[in-house]
């Protein structure tokens, strides 16, 4: 591919229309900043001191221009304020994002560019130069506008299709769009397409995102060796970019070394610890691995660094105690739940967690009433439709067994084997607890009625469709759904079988509507899964083919 | 160094960055007044602490380099915008005394691969140097040269002193001060910028004024 020649803009923007925001720990910069601002004409400014405050402010209304800093004092930085903006929806794909930061900051950040800030500032700048990097963004989004408008309309085959014509008509802007339209074959499952696309960038320049967009399309497509020896290089020549390590963990635990996960997730956490899931990953790995100080060390640090952060739940407070109890440290476990009270109790999520970890520390120390107790607790809980992540769930059945409550244990570990059929960490730890109270052959009876019932229906599902009969494989799938109704693999199926029935015999609501239903559920379970946008644009074309889509909201 | 002493380091440079951001802000923010005695010092001022500025980024890249950790961070940008914003700065800082002109060559293509930072610091550096020396203007060009990116710095200066010359061209050790300090490390950062086997140059010469020229493949 030949560089394309220079052409001139005479673009105008209209600053005085822009409502920016301004956010910074340090007071006098904050007010220097919206005096530069003012300089050229930015006069709607909001000044804010910390991420919660930002993310406070966005609630409230729309913002063009965000100016942040990287570093905002004790809270989350620049750069987990972004990540939460861009993952709750807070911000759209048309708000400018700009850090501001020292040197060392780039390739920690070089991630997807969903994730990445539009530009970087490096302190100290000036007016001339904010105006300067502003007006190439704000320019940029402008040619821009196509694509994303297709993009928020989940109409990806379209944004594509207007990339093409970016990288046809606008030199300038070649490398961008190729970069968001690699980033659309990943989410289409095009990968051997985004391969391709990414070894055309690399042709030009050894651009470190798209030696990681190669590594990723890689790692999708199963190619884990190739995958694995391109990230080792990027690594060696750029140790601090963050994002490699934590692909590479994803390569490692597909080539079955999870301690070679565990090594490059420990790498990244030296350089960069404040990633709240990284610390996460490197806790349920180290886990697994059985390094319990090093999962204890990191789900504590997660909770810590991602004291106000979106993305730590009450799972994170039992994954911990789990660990805790484990190294045979109840006081620990009971502190963390004592620490953290006012936060459990707020939600009923919190206080199942509470109950269970609670039920399990008594049972350790032998304190059987106070044990009940919780059991009690948590059991109502349940009642009341509270429910935990898998292994929360095997606490509990766990707890439950030593109590002799083995009809309520038994329903737990079914539940739990029935919504996770395929996953075989959590079917040897339901084993093991069956193990350790003694009841080896009760265990194997219930774990195998709970995924012989749930496998059988989806095989016959799977087999009806293959065969065209996708009236009856929609029976037996809906079946399963109800047997497992938080299985997201048989929810995907059951999705693929119903478009396949809606698409082949004709619209039917009600039909369309379960496959919806299903659809949500499945990427709330598995997010990120490689099947979901699949399967979500081929739900968006039968809509679109019967009159009937709506537009989720972004 | 232990790790402790690192995050003093960096908390150190933080405050200092941000002290030396408000104070160029704050100049930047006086009005000129139209009397030479009032905006001769304001504007000698703006120039030290560009200056300061420049020099608190070559510390840190000396830093980084000393920690192993000095790589260009290669991406795709507008050589033009690149070239644009230094114009402007150029312009802001020479406040009508000098004429700042950009002449970018037809050929030049819409993109290319750099790290703009360092190009920045060091296209920055040479417009300094040419404020305090250019007699009326300053040229910045920009054109492709045997298949490498031209990015240019033009004076109506004395031009260069031999020394400097001399020293540049022989990559002696860093005992050069002032002028020299900074063009050793645009030496540096030119030679950091390479592709498919050519490496970026600093070429300088006496053409009619002083001519600071960075040659990236």
């Amino acid at each position: 591919m030949s560089l394309p020649v220079f052409a001139g803009s005479d673009e105008l923007i209209d600053y005085s229309a822009l409502r920016a925001l301004v956010v910074d720990d340090y007071p006098g910069i904050r007010s220097a900043l919206r005096m530069t601002l003012s300089n050229f004409g930015v006069t709607k400014v909001q000044l804010v001191t910390n991420a919660a405050e930002a993310i406070f402010q966005v609630k409230q209304q729309k913002y063009d221009f965000i100016l942040c800093d990287f570093n905002l004092g004790d809270g989350r930085d620049g750069q987990q304020l972004l990540e939460e903006l861009r993952h709750s929806n807070l911000i759209s794909i048309e708000t400018v994002f700009m850090m501001v930061t020292a040197e060392s900051y780039y390739e920690k950040v070089v991630a997807t560019a969903e994730l990445a800030p539009d530009d970087y500032m490096i302190k100290p700048f000036s007016a001339d130069i904010l105006q300067g990097r502003l007006e190439s963004i704000l320019l940029r989004k402008r040619a821009f506008r196509e694509v994303y408008r297709l993009f928020m309309a989940q109409d990806l085959e379209g944004a594509i299709a207007a990339c093409d014509t970016l990288i046809h008509t606008q030199p300038k802007y070649v490398v961008d769009a190729l970069r968001f339209k690699g980033e659309l074959f990943v989410t289409l499952g095009r990968f051997e397409e985004a391969e391709a696309l990414y070894q055309e960038v690399l042709r030009l320049r050894a651009i470190p995102w798209a030696r990681l967009g190669l590594a990723r399309s890689l790692h999708l497509q199963s190619k884990n060796e190739a995958a694995e020896e391109e990230l080792r290089d990027v690594l060696e020549k750029a140790p601090e970019m963050m994002s490699a390590y934590d692909l590479l963990a994803d390569v490692c635990v597909a080539n079955k070394d999870p301690f070679a996960a565990q090594a490059a997730l420990e790498q990244g956490v030296a350089i960069s610890g404040k990633t709240v899931r990284r610390q996460q990953r490197l806790g349920e790995i180290a886990h697994a691995n059985g390094d319990l100080q090093t999962a204890r060390t990191a789900y504590a640090t997660a909770l810590e660094k991602g004291r106000h952060s979106i993305f730590i739940s009450p799972a994170d407070f039992g994954n911990l105690c789990r660990v805790q109890i484990e190294q045979g440290d109840l006081d620990g476990a009971a502190d963390t739940l004592k620490k953290n009270r006012n936060t459990l109790l707020a939600t009923a999520e919190g206080k199942f967690v509470t109950a269970v970890t609670q039920s399990v520390v008594h049972t350790h120390a032998g304190k059987l009433k106070e044990a009940a107790q919780a059991l009690d607790a948590a059991s109502e809980l349940r009642r009341q439709g509270a429910c935990g992540d898998p292994n929360l769930m095997l606490d509990l059945a766990g707890a439950c067994m030593a109590s002799d409550r083995f009809g309520e244990a038994d329903g737990i570990v079914s539940e739990v084997a029935r919504n996770a059929h395929d996953s075989e960490s959590l079917l040897a730890r339901a084993r093991r607890i069956y193990d350790d109270a003694g009841r080896t052959d009760a265990g194997t009876g219930v774990l195998a009625s709970a995924t012989t019932v749930v496998r059988k229906l989806n095989n016959d599902g799977v087999m009806l469709a293959q065969r065209g009969d996708f009236k009856s494989a929609i029976d037996k799938l809906m079946t399963a759904c109800e047997e497992a109704p938080y299985n997201p693999r048989i929810m995907m199926n059951a999705v693929w079988v119903i478009l396949k029935f809606v698409e082949q015999s004709g619209m039917n609501e009600s039909m369309l509507d379960q496959a919806r239903r299903h659809l949500t559920e499945a990427e709330r379970q598995a997010p990120g899964h490689a099947r979901l946008a699949g399967l979500r644009l081929q739900l968006k074309e039968v809509e679109t083919h019967f009159g009937v889509y709506r537009s989720r909201p972004i | 160094m232990t790790f402790e002493d690192q995050d003093f380091y960096a908390a150190l440079i933080h405050e200092l960055k941000n002290d030396l951001i408000l104070l160029s802000m704050t100049i930047e923010s006086i009005p000129a007044t139209g009397e030479t005695a009032q905006d001769q010092p304001i504007e000698a001022a703006r120039l030290h602490c560009q200056q300061v500025v420049d020099r608190l980024q070559q510390a840190l890249l000396v830093y980084k380099a000393t920690q192993k950790s000095f790589h260009p961070r290669i991406d795709a940008y507008s050589p033009y915008e690149l070239m644009a914003s230094i114009a402007a700065r150029a312009h802001t800082l020479a406040h009508d005394r000098i004429d700042v002109t950009l002449d970018v060559d037809p050929d030049t293509p819409a993109i290319w691969f750099f790290d703009r930072g360092l190009l920045e610091m060091a296209l920055m550096n040479a417009v300094q140097n040419s404020l305090r020396y250019a007699r009326t203007a300053i040229r910045l060009r920009l054109a492709i040269e045997g298949g490498a990116l031209a990015l240019c710095v033009h004076d109506d200066s004395t031009g260069y002193p031999e020394h400097v010359l001399a020293s540049v061209a022989a990559d002696e050790p860093c005992h050069a001060t002032g002028t020299g300090l900074g063009l050793k490390f645009s030496r540096l950062i030119a030679a950091s910028h390479d592709n498919a086997g050519r490496t970026g140059t600093l070429r300088l010469c006496n053409d009619s004024g002083a001519a600071f020229c960075l040659l990236i493949p």
